[in-house]
C-alpha cells in the first residue's frame, strides 16, 4: 500500500563543524597546493619558474599561517588544543592531524626562510635601521645551499602529504555520513586544493606580481589539467554511485539526488569546473583573472558543500536540516575574520618579506620610481 | 485495584503516604557493585509510547540540558496509508552501542565506554571538536552551547550508579521505556530481549545498539523517507 510519511516533530541537529572548518580545509589545501608550485624553482632550480615559485611561496605562507587559526576557533575554546598533545589517540585521524600540522608548518617556515635567505641578505645591505639589522640576521650566511633547501622542502613535502592524507581520511572514515564515506573524497580534496592553488597563483600574478603573460598562459594550462582531474574524480564518484557497485555510494547519491538544492549545487559545481577549463583553453593569455577566481571559488565551494551541505542531511530524520549562515563568529564573521587575517598576513609579507627577489623587474622598477618620486617630493 | 475515580480519590491519601514512604523505583542493583558485572540496556516498546514527551522534559530537567538541545526526544510522524492516517512515535536516544563509532574517532580519548556499557563523555578532557557528533549514525550527540563540549544521553549514569532508573524511564507515562541489566537473567530487559524479536536502529552500521525496539516499523529503522521536520529550534549559539 502506498504510504506517505510527514515528520511532525523531531530535533534539528545543528551544524557541528562550523564554517571555521570549511575555512581551515580550504586554506590548508591552498597552502600545500601552493607549496608544491614553489618546488620547480626553489628546489629544482628551474629559472623560468622563478616568478611562480616566489608568488606561490607567498600563497603557501599566507594560507598556511591562517589555516590553524580557523581550526583553533572551531574548538569553541582555543586553549583546548593542548589536550591533543596530552592525550594522543593513535586510532583517531584527527589526533594524528594535530601532529602533522606542526610538521608541515615548521617545515614550510624553515623552507621559506632558507629559500629567501639570499634575498634577506641582499635586503640587509646598507643602513642600520632595526629592520635592516633583522634582515641581516635572517640573511646571515647568504644564499642557502641547495641541499639545505631541498632537505627543508622534503620535510615540508612529507608534512604536506600527511596533511593532505589526514584531512581526507578524517572525513572519509565517517561511515555515518554516506556522502563523506567515499575513497574519492581525499583525492577530491587534494585535486581541488591544487586547482585552487593554481587559481591563487593566477590571481597573485595579477595583483601581487607584475602580470606576466607567459606565467598566466602556463598556469592556465596547468589549471586545465588540474580541473580535468577534478572532473574525472567527480565523474568516477557519479559512476560508482549510479552503477550500484558500492551501496554506500548509492546511499549517498540517493540521499541528495532528488533534492532541488543539491541538483543546483551539482550543476554549479560542474559549470565552475568546465567554464574555467574552456576559458583557460580559449584565452590562456588573458583569462587568468576569471579562471583564477573561479578555481579558488570552486575549491572553497567544494568544501562548503561537503561540510555544511553534508551536515544538513539528517542521519535519522526526514528531509533536510535548514542551515542559515549566522552573522556572528560561528558564521559570516568567522569567514570574514579569516579572510581579514589572511589579507593582513599577505600585506605584511608583501611589504616586509624579500619575497620578490630580482624576478619582478617591472615591480621593482615601480617601487624604485615610487621611492624616487617620494624623495623628490620631500625636496 | 482501583476501579473507579471515586475509589481512586478515596484511596489517594493512602497512595501518597505509601509513595512517600516507599523507596523510589529502583533497579535491582545499586552502586558499589563490581564494575563489568552489568550491561545496561533499554527496551523501547514503540506501541506503548503515546508521544507525550515526558521523557524529553524529564531528561532536560534531570541533566540540565540547555535550551534547544535534546539528549532524547520522541520523533513523531504522521503516516498516511491509503485512506487512513495515523501517528507514529519513535523515542530516540543514544544507543550505547557495543561497537560505538563515536569512541575511536575522539582525538583526545574524552568519550569512552564504561564497563557496564554506558557511553559517556569526560567533560574535562573533551575539546569540543565535534568529531564524535559526526561519527554517531543516530544524530544522538550534539555540542552543548553552554559548555562548548560534546553532550549526549548517559542512561542517567549518575542515577543508575545510585540504584535509580534513568529519568526518562521513571517518567514514561505508557511504560514504553524499560531499563535494566542484560547480564541479569531475571531482569525484565533480559526477558524481553530473549522472548521477542527485537529490532535496533540502523543494524547495517554494525554498531550493535543496546537500545532495543519492540514493534518497530521498518520504515523508521533507518533514515526516514518522508517530508522534513516542521519544527526547527533556533540556530547554533542562540
Amino acid at each position: 500500500m502506498d504510504s506517505q510519511i510527514i515528520e511532525v516533530l523531531n530535533v534539528t541537529r545543528e551544524t557541528a563543524w562550523l564554517p571555521w572548518a570549511v575555512q581551515y580545509f580550504f586554506l590548508i589545501g591552498l597552502s600545500y597546493g601552493s607549496f608544491m608550485l614553489t618546488l620547480p624553482y626553489f628546489v629544482f632550480g628551474r629559472a623560468q619558474y622563478e616568478k611562480l615559485g616566489r608568488l606561490a611561496l607567498l600563497g603557501a605562507l599566507a594560507c598556511g599561517l591562517t589555516a590553524p587559526v580557523a581550526l583553533l576557533a572551531d574548538l569553541h575554546g582555543p586553549g583546548r588544543f593542548l589536550n591533543f598533545y596530552l592525550h594522543f589517540q593513535p586510532q583517531s585521524w584527527m589526533s594524528w592531524g594535530s601532529f602533522f600540522i606542526p610538521v608541515y608548518l615548521v617545515g614550510l617556515l624553515l623552507y621559506a626562510w632558507l629559500a629567501l635567505r639570499g634575498d634577506f641578505a641582499v635586503q640587509g645591505q646598507g643602513g642600520d635601521s632595526l629592520l635592516t639589522r633583522l634582515y641581516r640576521l635572517a640573511g646571515r650566511g647568504g644564499v642557502a645551499p641547495r641541499m639545505a633547501i631541498s632537505a627543508a622542502a622534503l620535510l615540508t613535502l612529507v608534512g604536506a602529504v600527511l596533511v593532505a592524507l589526514y584531512t581526507g581520511m578524517e572525513v572519509m572514515v565517517v561511515h555515518a555520513r554516506p556522502l563523506w564515506n567515499t575513497a574519492f573524497l581525499p583525492l577530491q580534496f587534494a585535486a581541488t586544493a591544487f586547482a585552487g592553488a593554481i587559481g591563487l597563483a593566477l590571481l597573485f600574478n595579477r595583483f601581487v606580481g607584475d602580470h606576466d603573460t607567459q606565467l598566466e598562459i602556463g598556469l592556465n594550462r596547468l589549471l586545465v589539467l588540474a580541473l580535468a582531474v577534478v572532473l574525472t574524480l567527480g565523474g568516477g564518484w557519479l559512476f560508482v554511485s549510479l552503477s550500484g557497485v558500492s551501496p554506500s555510494h548509492s546511499a549517498a547519491f540517493s540521499q541528495v539526488a532528488g533534492m532541488p538544492q543539491w541538483q543546483l549545487t551539482a550543476v554549479w559545481a560542474v559549470l565552475a569546473t568546465i567554464l574555467p577549463m574552456a576559458l583557460a583553453i580559449w584565452r590562456p593569455a588573458s583569462s587568468g583573472l576569471i579562471t583564477g577566481l573561479i578555481a579558488v571559488h570552486s575549491a572553497w565551494m567544494m568544501r562548503w558543500t561537503i561540510f555544511i551541505g553534508g551536515q544538513s542531511i539528517p542521519k535519522t530524520g526526514a528531509g533536510l536540516y535548514d542551515y542559515h549562515l549566522p552573522l556572528g563568529g560561528d558564521g559570516l564573521l568567522g569567514i570574514v575574520g579569516t579572510l581579514g587575517l589572511w589579507i593582513a598576513l599577505l600585506v605584511l609579507m608583501v611589504d616586509y618579506l624579500p619575497w620578490a627577489g630580482q624576478a619582478f623587474a617591472s615591480r621593482n622598477k615601480k617601487e624604485t620610481n615610487a621611492l624616487a618620486t617620494s624623495a623628490i617630493a620631500q625636496h | 485495584m482501583i476501579q473507579s475515580r471515586r475509589n481512586f480519590l478515596r484511596a489517594l491519601p493512602a497512595i501518597t503516604v505509601g509513595a512517600a514512604l516507599a523507596p523510589a523505583p529502583a533497579i535491582a542493583s545499586a552502586a558499589g557493585e563490581e564494575e563489568g558485572k552489568h550491561r545496561w540496556a533499554m527496551v523501547v516498546d514503540v506501541q506503548k509510547c503515546i508521544g507525550c514527551q515526558a521523557c524529553t522534559v524529564s531528561c532536560i530537567m534531570e541533566n540540565a540540558v540547555p535550551e534547544n538541545s535534546f539528549r532524547t526526544i520522541v520523533s513523531t510522524y504522521e503516516v498516511h496509508e491509503g485512506k487512513h492516517t495515523g501517528t507514529y512515535m519513535l523515542p530516540r536516544l543514544c544507543n550505547h552501542c557495543a561497537n560505538p563509532p563515536c569512541i575511536p574517532v575522539c582525538p583526545v580519548g574524552a568519550t569512552f565506554q564504561r564497563k557496564d556499557g554506558v557511553v559517556v563523555v569526560d567533560g574535562d578532557r573533551c575539546v569540543g571538536c565535534a568529531y564524535c557528533v559526526q561519527a554517531c549514525p543516530y544524530d544522538a550527540r550534539f555540542i552543548n552551547h553552554e559548555t562548548g563540549k560534546a553532550d549526549k544521553c548517559t542512561f542517567c549514569a549518575h542515577r543508575v550508579d545510585a540504584g535509580l532508573l534513568p529519568a526518562c524511564v521513571e517518567t514514561c507515562v505508557g511504560g514504553a521505556r524499560i531499563f535494566g541489566d542484560l547480564n541479569n537473567p531475571n531482569s525484565k530487559v533480559r526477558h524481553l530481549v530473549d522472548q521477542n524479536k527485537m529490532k535496533v536502529l540502523k543494524p547495517e552500521m554494525g554498531t550493535q545498539p543496546h537500545v532495543f525496539y519492540l514493534g518497530l516499523d521498518e520504515r523508521f529503522q533507518g533514515r526516514v523517507e518522508g517530508e522534513g521536520t516542521l519544527w526547527q529550534p533556533s540556530g547554533h549559539g542562540a
